[in-house]
């Protein structure tokens, strides 16, 4: 084999392996500590095992597509700007975000994860692109949302988008479920069905997020909205959201 | 349903009146100007361009200063392919409250009509106050329609604005039969977005009634509360007052509240409800609540004219 496709060959793989490894529930950026309003929900009684996959399903097709288009977004805007950061867009996207999200704590939850990623990220080689991602965003005094840290870190280390872009909604997912299970009576095999099932609706918010613009995508989740809103307010809480 | 193209002179001295037409539909706006008059410091409807089926008969003198208009639609309501806009200018320190004098119909629209469009472009000046309070929505069976609202908020603006969408006409067991309902709102402080809605609806292709979406409850309601200015804790102080005042409004199963801060400058409430009119007296509770903590004056609710 010529040394330029190896070389091709182990670019890909590496690219997959870090894919893999940034998609891992157990990235230390404090992902098991938010439950983006499940908690209030399961409290609520609003939320149970057997409607458990019908709820993820749901999920991905309103704020997983949010969050698609989002880190779509992010991951062009390393190939528009060749290589370069448009800072004016990428705080423009993250305000954008942030105001898409009504309830505080899931929006600082997302903020929080997103800056722990984009920081860990850019610790991991040199990085110029996100180093100058989270100096704007400080500098603006603005929030670093995790869908669009996700996508603009894949489009700095050469991810494949759409590859990308379904990591991120089964990590999201994952997570979620990782959530239920210490919410709900829901045992390993059961979340790990249940993960393996909702796989195609990943698939299905990942491809309608390829073609739609960040201002067209909808969001319509009020039930989680008011759990989220109310968490503050619940008495006892395992989750920070 | 079928009506109007457009505005026919009816004579020399009368009244524009509306044209019936199979083949042409509405296209109308309502531009509405509130000042404050510098010498009485009451607000004044100070110009409006009217179009029907869009109208405002006049403007009531409140007795905090403010002013307050009732919006009709002449024709009763939406039909397929209108495309309706409304301008709402409210000018530094003017305070203008406004209402519908019912809910607002959508209804069915023959199968080749266009989309009904509603644009509510809303500028409200330094130190002004607009209080938007509408009837609900009724979207009926097969109704498609697409609302399109930005609201820019000037330093010290204010805003009370909510909206409810009701499931469709409950009283003939008609839940969730539109077609398409799309919402899209954008709150801009200064330049800034503090908050975006973006709501598409197609109870046929997405089920409404999943436990991502409204489960049991069939009404929805969005309250934006905002001054812009105010400090982080005076919002995170409200939040947590608005949250005893709705509680006497929650009931599982029935009507559930949420209260957050939004990224500045206000908040936002959601209410879901089994029937409309729990939402409505959760509404009007939080703005009663809401308004003296902000404004230092009572909320006075609008006089209905029917």
């Amino acid at each position: 084999m010529h040394s330029d496709a190896r070389a091709e060959i182990f670019n890909h793989d590496l690219a997959d392996l870090r894919l893999l490894h940034l998609a891992d529930s157990a990235l230390p950026i404090g992902g098991l500590a938010h439950s983006f309003g499940l908690e209030s929900l399961v409290s609520q009684e609003l939320l149970g095992v057997s409607d458990l996959r019908e709820f993820l399903c749901g999920f991905l097709e309103e704020a997983g597509m949010v969050e698609a288009v989002f880190c779509r977004e992010a991951f062009r805007l390393v190939r528009i700007g060749q290589g370069k950061l448009s800072a004016d867009r990428w705080v423009e996207l993250n305000d954008r975000l942030g105001a898409l999200k009504p309830a505080r704590e899931s929006r600082v939850g997302s903020a929080s994860l997103g800056k722990n990623f984009l920081t860990l990220a850019a610790a991991l080689g040199d990085f110029e692109v996100l180093s100058e991602a989270l100096e704007a965003s400080k500098g603006a005094g603005s929030a670093v949302h995790h869908s669009l840290a996700w996508g603009l870190a894949s489009g700095v280390l050469g991810f494949v988008e759409d590859r990308a872009v379904l990591a991120y909604l089964h990590q999201s997912v994952a997570s979620l479920v990782s959530a239920c299970q210490r919410l709900l009576p829901l045992g390993q095999s059961a979340a790990t069905r249940i993960l393996w099932n909702v796989k195609p609706a990943i698939l299905e918010a990942a491809n309608r997020s390829a073609t739609c613009a960040v201002d067209d995508v909808c969001c319509f989740m009020p039930l989680l909205d008011c759990g989220a809103m109310e968490h503050p307010a619940l008495q006892t809480r395992l989750f920070i959201s | 349903m079928e009506r109007m193209a457009g505005v026919a002179e009816a004579g020399c001295g009368t009244k524009p009146v509306l044209v019936l037409s199979r083949s042409h539909r509405v296209q109308a706006s309502l531009q509405l100007d509130f000042q404050r008059d510098g010498r009485t410091g009451r607000t004044v409807l100070a110009s409006s361009h009217q179009e029907p089926p869009l109208r405002v008969v006049r403007a009531f003198a409140l007795d905090d200063g403010a002013a307050l208009v009732h919006l009709h639609n002449v024709s009763g309501g939406l039909l397929g392919g209108d495309r309706l806009g409304l301008k709402l200018n409210v000018g530094a320190e003017a305070c203008a409250q406004i209402t519908t004098a019912g809910a607002t119909r959508i209804y069915r629209p023959r199968e080749e009509s266009p989309v009904t469009t509603q644009s509510n472009e809303v500028v409200i000046g330094e130190n002004a106050l607009l209080e938007y309070l509408p009837d609900p929505l009724i979207p009926f069976a097969g109704a498609r329609y697409s609302q399109r609202t930005v609201i820019q908020l000037s330093p010290g603006a204010g805003l009370f604005w909510w909206e409810v969408l009701a499931p469709g006409r409950e009283a003939r067991g008609e839940i969730f039969e539109y077609a398409s309902l799309e919402m899209k709102t954008d709150l801009v402080a200064i330049g800034r977005p503090i908050a975006i809605e973006r709501v598409c609806l197609t109870p046929g292709k997405y089920s409404l009634s999943s436990r991502a979406r409204l489960g049991s409850y069939r009404t929805w309601a969005t309250f934006y509360i905002c001054r812009v200015g105010l400090e982080a804790r005076t919002w995170l102080e409200l939040e947590r007052n608005l949250r005893g005042t709705v509680e006497p409004f929650s009931a599982p199963g029935i009507t559930l509240w949420g209260i957050s801060t939004l990224t500045a400058h206000g908040l936002v409430v959601r209410g879901v409800a089994r029937r409309g009119r729990d939402v409505l007296a959760g509404l009007h509770a939080l703005w009663r609540a809401a308004k003296p903590q902000l404004y230092g004056r009572d909320a006075v609710p609008p006089r209905k004219v029917n």
